[in-house]
């Protein structure tokens, strides 16, 4: 397939933005979907040993993935721990 | 709220409505320009003579590639820095709960004092001169200008939604499951919204009204109410 695209963007050149473009887009939308599958806290793969990541939230970690003026490190623990 | 006929945002009376206006205008002025572009076009291809001599076409193709992605990268980010930042939700001075009913909203105010009450709109038969039929309530939510102020919105028996234009606010009221939102009111006011989730009979009259006062009146208002 990447063969193909190749072939086709010696040929055309100016197919080589659109190819750049849709890849990024692939590109970045795998590897969020990757990043929510290993560091959302609310995905479980492990039941045995993780049961419920959600319930072991961080008031100082950041879960989102942008952060536009709060600095989550700087927030201090004032609860308890159990 | 709208005055008749209105087909703009009111005025912004917090901070995110503020961002939520600058991107509407640009995300508008973008569309312009891609409407003009395209009427042009449009109206040049009716008058024209048409010729096929331009069988390939490799430079302007790069044009109107590169061109609507960087466009839609305009778009993209603003919006994006939007939503995160309507998301955040940092050291709030107030908590106030917003429950939804068939057909009014009740409110708690639990921080400090057990103040809870009801907000029914007042019946157009029962509304003075110079009041704004459909939308004022018996008791406004009160609130302390300029400070964060969370609310926690939820319902008591079917789907609602507590939406206040002017401030950017719109959550869903869903039984047995809490929302979180919040807000800064940039001036004192009243600013009025209407449930926004079709709840029965009575959906378009069970109107919300948020009255943003400085501490002082604030404080002498909820001790008022908590006393009676």
């Amino acid at each position: 397939m990447f063969r193909l695209m190749v072939t086709h963007a010696k040929k055309h050149p100016s197919l080589i933005p659109l190819f750049l473009i849709i890849g990024s887009g692939g590109v970045g939308a795998a590897l969020y979907v990757m990043r929510l599958a290993i560091f959302n806290p609310d995905v479980c793969w492990d039941k045995k040993n993780n049961p419920e990541p959600w319930n072991k939230l961080a008031p100082n970690d950041q879960y989102k993935f942008y952060s536009v003026n709060v600095d989550y490190s700087k927030f201090k623990k004032d609860r308890p721990d159990f | 709220m709208a005055n008749h006929s209105q087909l703009g945002f009111q005025d912004a009376s917090s901070p995110i409505m503020e961002e939520l206006v600058e991107f509407h205008d640009h995300a508008l002025i973008v569309a312009l320009a891609i409407c003009s572009l395209v009427l042009y076009l449009l109206a040049h291809m009716l008058v024209e003579k048409l010729s096929s001599n331009a069988v390939d076409a490799q430079e302007v193709e790069l044009i109107w590639t590169i061109l609507p992605a960087i466009v839609l990268v305009l778009l993209a980010l603003p919006s994006l820095q939007i939503l995160y930042m309507m998301d955040e939700i940092d050291e709030p001075d107030l908590t106030l709960k917003a429950i939804g009913h068939q057909w009014y909203w009740s409110y708690e105010y639990t921080d400090f004092k057990d103040l809870s009450f009801d907000s029914y709109m007042i019946p157009t038969t029962d509304l003075p001169n110079g009041h704004f039929r459909l939308l004022e309530v018996d008791h406004r939510v009160v609130v302390p200008m300029e400070s964060p102020i969370r609310v926690i919105i939820t319902a008591g028996d079917v789907l609602h939604s507590w939406a206040v234009p002017t401030l950017g606010v719109k959550t869903d009221a869903i039984p047995g499951r809490l929302n979180q939102t919040s807000f800064i009111t940039t001036r004192p006011g009243i600013f009025y919204g209407q449930c926004s989730e079709i709840c029965g009979a009575n959906h378009s009259y069970m109107p919300i009204v948020v009255e943003s006062t400085p501490l002082p009146h604030f404080e002498a208002w909820s001790s008022l109410l908590s006393s009676s």
